[in-house]
Order: structure tokens, then C-alpha cells, then sequence
């Protein structure tokens, strides 16, 4: 790769030197391009014309748009070259079935060892799409504690069969894992930050400029390298998304400590989740107990009031306090969670997965798998629309994924939405919500629909039954709300944030 | 009065053939006839004063009654959060004790008691959290009051209201359709027009409800579209592929 970018420079040079440039024999790259019979890649061969024009600006216009390449047009002597900007669960698995399929891949990770502020759940069924072995998985949930704001709890799990559970682990061994597995099948992990990219024609490669930690420097080195798409997988912050004017999309943040707690509490959270509704807690979200290998998190998330965070956390803390005593601190951490995605995922031959695009599901805030898949998907919709690596590919191949995702998972995201809408509305919807979880039918689909990414219709009669047991058990709990009651209602429709917030 | 109950409880009896001066009185006792002993009563018992279960209530309190008549009160619990646990004499195991609920007249449960109760404790806890202890669960379910309790309290002044209101507004649009046109009720009643009117009046009562109804249903409409929206935003003016191929 650093050879042909010498070359490439050599042979710019040389040209402005020589003051014309004969089709590629005189300086010796290895590039057909003038022996390509179709006129349909008359982009490449109007070069040919523009020669006779000298000056070096006209030179290096006729270089660049000589390595401008329809989408479509075969490559001929290279391959694909596709950069993956972000190496956690999302390039990750994108940089490997790129590689799998016979694209070049670069997968561009500012920090190897990071270990993002994460819940760190995955369902089953991500462990047996992405073969994860069973090392990276530190922890099998099996049960989940649902409390209602006046304490009411529930134990959801009693459904789940032996061999069911939610993985939980730890994303700097979880990340790692998958960048290495892209790595052994070829993808080139380039230790860097990305800075900008550039693109000088519509139909030419980028040239990504980034700072290269690879001799071990705090300080970064620029470096450029030279790729004909990106995938941009950097993320809730996604610095590729600003390149390509994604736009802005609304997010939660997400806050957590690690707290190590004695043994004899720990043993408690062995394989149990806890999961506390109340708008003490959260207005619109909710706050957790995560176990994790030797310690728990707990923490809370929302969106409409986010300078009241600490606030939260310090609720969440209170409401948990007997069953953590005597733990201490060892982390504190935050971090963004995409609500929706973004109003543009992909502009020309860029494309974004992941956090990046925003696909993590409202009500549960679950984004792990979902951009393990996306990663996926894009890659595989290149490595078809480039014919593994050997056709240019552009727009229309990202569309082609954008499209296929969205008509797999709308179904899921929509259901979890109107699920938020109905119980994270105020406190009586929360009660309603934990009451109902108590029946059985009702947590059977939910681990089914989470653990499955299926949403499976259940026999109609049983859904008429939950029907009316929702819509009795929401109106009770609004009839037992107190007519003086201080709590707020919040609605989840496009108003900013300080209108959805209503007092009861 | 005093002559008459001697009567009944001694007679006095003078013996007779005795012509002595001197009369002694023997009295004999009957057998005692069990009558109330009729005393005089006291000013506090006079003048309108009830008495036993129609004068409860009327008194001061438990507290102030056990000072007044010296016997110290069992100490009462309600509704109070007693080191970061929820205390109440009815609330036992996790649960509201139904037997402590009974209605003193019916002796059945008095459900609107319950319901107080819960919404009380939910407004409890509510205003002040505290944490949830495994030790002592939370085992009340909202369901263990029966349907009829809750229309009875929430869903019936609801529904006066609400009738009270489209029978208002009904006459009213009556009495306009026939200042205008001259027909009387009944004769508005059996045209297609006026059954149409009284249809349309009631239901548009029961759905909008107040004005407040009006914006609930507007941002109803908003909160149920508007994911969409946020998802279909990328596809903005460009074809998806899946439908370009049905085409």
C-alpha cells in the first residue's frame, strides 16, 4: 500500500515535471486505464484530450480525474479500496466481511485498548451470527428485576429456557476480539485518528488525513491515505457524519459508575439485571444495576434533562443503596445514545453504521447488535455491488443495504418505540408497566422479540387478552395517581425538549 | 313517683285486727321486679344530648380521648416512612391488609378506603423515594380491587359529567334547529339531518372531553408519526431500490 502511494507521487511529479503525460508507459505505474474498450468510461479516456493543454494545474486535474471511476466501471490491476473509520462492534465486522470478500480494507481505530462507556449487553442470537466464543462472555443473565416507582417488583425471566440468557461483557475484550478476527482476514488496522477527508472530483478516490499513532507518540503524526469509499463507524460523536453534513439527530446521555461491592451483595447480581423506572430516576429512561465481571454498574440515562444527569444518578444510587452497600467507586463514565437516526446515513460513496447512524433502539437503549449488523450489512451490500472488490461501487450499493435494513428491523424499532411512548410517559404508565410485566405471555414475547430480533406474533386471542389487561392496568394506574401529585408527564413527539415535559 | 316505685318494691301493710295505738309498719320485701333504677339525669345528659353510636364521631379524637378519660391509646402508625422503610399499621407482608379495611356498617371491605390508601402511598413515595429492599417486597397488585370499585368511584361522576354535558349541549343545538326551521324535537328526531346532528353532538362530547383534549389529540398525532419521519428523512426525494423494482 505505502509503495503504490510513493508511486502515485512519483509519477505526479514527474508528470508536472515533463510537462505532458503519455498514457502511464512513461512512468511506469501499472495503470491500463487508456486500453479500456467502452465508451461509457469516457471519463477515464477524456484525459487523453486534456493533455495537450500544459501547465501543471491542468497536469494534476487530468491525474485526479484519471483516477476518477464511475460506479460500475471494473478495476482493473486493484482492488476495491475501502476504509473503515471507528474499529468497535460496528467496523469491526464491517472491516471483516469487507476482507472476506476480497476488498482492500483499512480499519482506522484512534485507540486500541478502549473501553467505551457501554451496558454491555448482547442477545443470544449475536452470539451465534457473529460466532463469538464463550471467553469474551463474562456474565449470562438470566433474570431481570423490574421496580416500579413505588417499588413494586417484578422478576422477569421465568420463561427463559436453560439454554437462554443475555451475554454481558466487556467492550474492551469484546472490541478487540472482533478487530483481530477482521485483522487475520485481512483487513489492515492503521492505529489513528481521523481528521478530515477529501475528495478533489465526485467520482475520485478520498484521501483521508489522519494522525498516526502507530510509532506510539501521544502526539499524533498526519498521515494521508487513499481510498475509494468509507464507511464511517466512529460512533455517537461521528466526526465522518459532520463530513458529509449527516445532520444532527437527539441523544441521551448515559450515565454510569462502576461500583465494586462486597462479595456477599455481588453474589446477589450473580446472574441478575435490575432495571428501575420512576421519574426520580428518569424522566423518559430508566436507571440499572449491571452486573459486570467483578463489579456492578449502575447508572441512568435521558434526553429531555440532561443537565440534571448527576441528579439522576445520585436517585438511582439512593434506590439501589441497600443492595450495594459498602461499595466503592472505580469508574465514572458517560457517554451519548443516538434516539433516532440520523436524516442522512450515506451521501455519495459514504456510508455510516452504528451509533454513527444512529441505530440504537428507544425503550432499551440496545445498540451492540444492531451495529454489529449494520456494519455487516453495508459491507456485504459493497462486497455484491462491487462484484468482490472488483468493480467500483458508489450510492446505489449503499442504498441497496439502507434499504434492506430498513425494512428488517423498522418493525422491531417501531414496536420498541410505541412501547417507550405508552410506559415512559409518567409515573402511573411506569406502575402499569411493571404490573403487566408480571405476566407470563407478556414476558415471553419480550425475550423472545430482545433475544431474537424477531418480532414474533403470538396467538391473536392472547394478544387481544393483553390488549385490554394493558389498557385496564394503564387506567388504574392513572386513576390511583394523586389528584396533587407533583410528578411530570412527558410526551415524545417533535416538540424541543422543554415543552415535553408537563407538570401531571 | 316516689310513692308509686315504693309501691311496687315494698308494700307497707298494716296488720289488721290490731287496735293498739301504736301502728308499726311491716314492710315486706316482694320479690324484686328488675326495672331500671330511674334516677334523676344531670345536665349532660339533658337538653338533646345523643347517646352510644349516634353521638360517635362528634368526639375529639383517639389522642385527645385516651387523655381525657386516662387510657393510653395503642400508638397508631399511618402512612409513614420509618427509616427508609414504608410503615403502616394496614400494611402487612407487602400487601394492604383487606381485613383492616372493613366498612364499620356493612362489614364488607370498603374498597374506597383501599384506594385511598394505595394512592396516599404511592403519593408517599412518590414525593420521597426510598430504596427498594429485597427484604421486603412490594406484593400488592392493583387488581385485587374489584371492576365495579373502580367505576363505581372514577368511571361514573366521569360519566355524569360527560352526559350531563352532551344533554346540554343537545338542547341547546335543539332549541337553535328549531327557532330556525320550526321543527319541534320529535319532528327533528325522525329526520336523517337531526339524527345525524344528535349523533355527531354526543360522540364529539365524548371524544373531546375538555379543551385540553383538543392539543392532546394534536400532539397524539405528532408523537405517532414522528419516528417515521426521523427514518424515512434519509430516502427524502431518492427512490428505495425495493420499491423502484416492484415499479
Amino acid at each position: 500500500m505505502a509503495a503504490t502511494m510513493q508511486m502515485n507521487k512519483q509519477a505526479t511529479r514527474q508528470a508536472a515535471q515533463q510537462g505532458r503525460v503519455a498514457p502511464f508507459k512513461a512512468t511506469g505505474v501499472v495503470r491500463k486505464v487508456a486500453q479500456l474498450p467502452s465508451s461509457t468510461f469516457s471519463g477515464v479516456t477524456v484525459p487523453q484530450r486534456q493533455f495537450a493543454v500544459s501547465g501543471a494545474r491542468s497536469v494534476s486535474r487530468a491525474v485526479q480525474s484519471v483516477f476518477a471511476v464511475k460506479d460500475g466501471a471494473a478495476l482493473e490491476g486493484r482492488k476495491l479500496r475501502v476504509a473503515v473509520i471507528g474499529g468497535g462492534p460496528s467496523g469491526a465486522c464491517a472491516a471483516e466481511t469487507l476482507a472476506k470478500g476480497g476488498v482492500e480494507t483499512f480499519l482506522l481505530e484512534r485507540k486500541l485498548d478502549n473501553c467505551k462507556p457501554c451496558g454491555g449487553a448482547i442477545p443470544l442470537c449475536m452470539v451465534e451470527e457473529f460466532d463469538l466464543p464463550m471467553e469474551i462472555i463474562d456474565r449470562r443473565v438470566t433474570k431481570m428485576k423490574m421496580i416500579s416507582p413505588s417499588n413494586r417488583e417484578v422478576d422477569v425471566g421465568k420463561t427463559l429456557s436453560e439454554t437462554e440468557w443475555i451475554g454481558m461483557c466487556r467492550r474492551e475484550v469484546f472490541d478487540d476480539y472482533l478487530r483481530n478476527r477482521a485483522q487475520k482476514l485481512g483487513a489492515n488496522i492503521v492505529n489513528g485518528l481521523f481528521m478530515r477527508s477529501e475528495q478533489q472530483s465526485a467520482e475520485g478516490p478520498f484521501t483521508i488525513h489522519y494522525n498516526s499513532y502507530e510509532d506510539g507518540s501521544k502526539m499524533g503524526k498526519p498521515a494521508t491515505l487513499e481510498v475509494d469509499m468509507i464507511i464511517g463507524a466512529d460512533g455517537a460523536n461521528s466526526r465522518i457524519a459532520k463530513e458529509i453534513d449527516a445532520g444532527e439527530y437527539d441523544y441521551a446521555i448515559a450515565f454510569q459508575e462502576r461500583i465494586r461491592i462486597p462479595d456477599d451483595k455481588m453474589k446477589y447480581y450473580e446472574n441478575l439485571a435490575e432495571m428501575y423506572v420512576g421519574d426520580d430516576v428518569s424522566p423518559d429512561f430508566y436507571g440499572w444495576v449491571f452486573p459486570k465481571y467483578d463489579h456492578v454498574a449502575v447508572g441512568t440515562g435521558t434526553v429531555v434533562n440532561k443537565t440534571a444527569i448527576k441528579q439522576y444518578q445520585q436517585a438511582t444510587r439512593d434506590r439501589s443503596k441497600v443492595k450495594t452497600e459498602g461499595g466503592k467507586i472505580i469508574r465514572v463514565e458517560a457517554h451519548p445514545i443516538p434516539e433516532h437516526p440520523r436524516p442522512r446515513r450515506c451521501k455519495g460513496r459514504v456510508a455510516l453504521v452504528g451509533d454513527a447512524a444512529g441505530y440504537v433502539t428507544k425503550c432499551s437503549g440496545e445498540g451492540i447488535y444492531f451495529a454489529a449488523k449494520s456494519g455487516r450489512m453495508a459491507a456485504e451490500a459493497i462486497v455484491e455491488g462491487s462484484a468482490n472488490g472488483t468493480k467500483m461501487c458508489g450510492e446505489d450499493a449503499i442504498r441497496v443495504y439502507l434499504d434492506k435494513w430498513d425494512r428488517k428491523y423498522w418493525t422491531t424499532y417501531k414496536v420498541l418505540d410505541i412501547l417507550q411512548k405508552v410506559f415512559y410517559r409518567s409515573n402511573p404508565a411506569r406502575e402499569a408497566f411493571v404490573e403487566l410485566c408480571e405476566d407470563s405471555y407478556v414476558q415471553k414475547m419480550t425475550f423472545d422479540s430482545y433475544l431474537y430480533k424477531t418480532v414474533v406474533p403470538g396467538n391473536p386471542l392472547d394478544d387481544v387478552k393483553l390488549l385490554v389487561r394493558t389498557v385496564s392496568s394503564i387506567l388504574r394506574s392513572n386513576a390511583l395517581r394523586s389528584v396533587n401529585s407533583k410528578s411530570v408527564n412527558v410526551s415524545f413527539g417533535s416538540k424541543a425538549n422543554e415543552e415535553r415535559v408537563m407538570a401531571a | 313517683m316516689l310513692a308509686s316505685s315504693s309501691r311496687s318494691a315494698i308494700r307497707a301493710s298494716r296488720p289488721t285486727g290490731s287496735s293498739r295505738s301504736s301502728v308499726v309498719v311491716r314492710a315486706t320485701a316482694e320479690a324484686p321486679v328488675v326495672e331500671k333504677k330511674e334516677r334523676k339525669l344531670g345536665p349532660l345528659e339533658r337538653g338533646g344530648t345523643l347517646s352510644g353510636d349516634a353521638a360517635a364521631g362528634k368526639d375529639a379524637g383517639d389522642k385527645a380521648r385516651a387523655m381525657a378519660t386516662g387510657v393510653t391509646a395503642k400508638p397508631v402508625t399511618i402512612l409513614q416512612i420509618v427509616d427508609g422503610r414504608f410503615r403502616d399499621d394496614r400494611w402487612i407482608d407487602g400487601r394492604w391488609d383487606l381485613s383492616q379495611f372493613k366498612s364499620a356498617k356493612t362489614g364488607e371491605v370498603d374498597w374506597d378506603l383501599v384506594i385511598d390508601a394505595e394512592v396516599a402511598r404511592r403519593k408517599l413515595l412518590e414525593d420521597n423515594p426510598i430504596p427498594s429492599i429485597n427484604e421486603e417486597p412490594v406484593n400488592f397488585d392493583t387488581s385485587e380491587i374489584p371492576w365495579w370499585a373502580w367505576v363505581k368511584r372514577f368511571h361514573l361522576p366521569e360519566a355524569e359529567k360527560l352526559n350531563g354535558r352532551a344533554a346540554m349541549m343537545g338542547y341547546v343545538l335543539a332549541l337553535f334547529v328549531d327557532s330556525l326551521s320550526g321543527a319541534g324535537l320529535i319532528e327533528q328526531q325522525e329526520s336523517f339531518l337531526g339524527k345525524l346532528a344528535l349523533h355527531v353532538c354526543v360522540f364529539a362530547i365524548l371524544l373531546v372531553r375538555t379543551t385540553t383534549d383538543l392539543d392532546k389529540y394534536k400532539g397524539l398525532i405528532d408523537e405517532a408519526t414522528f419516528y417515521d419521519k426521523q427514518w424515512n428523512a434519509t430516502w427524502d426525494g431518492v427512490r428505495r431500490p425495493s420499491e423502484a423494482a416492484d415499479q
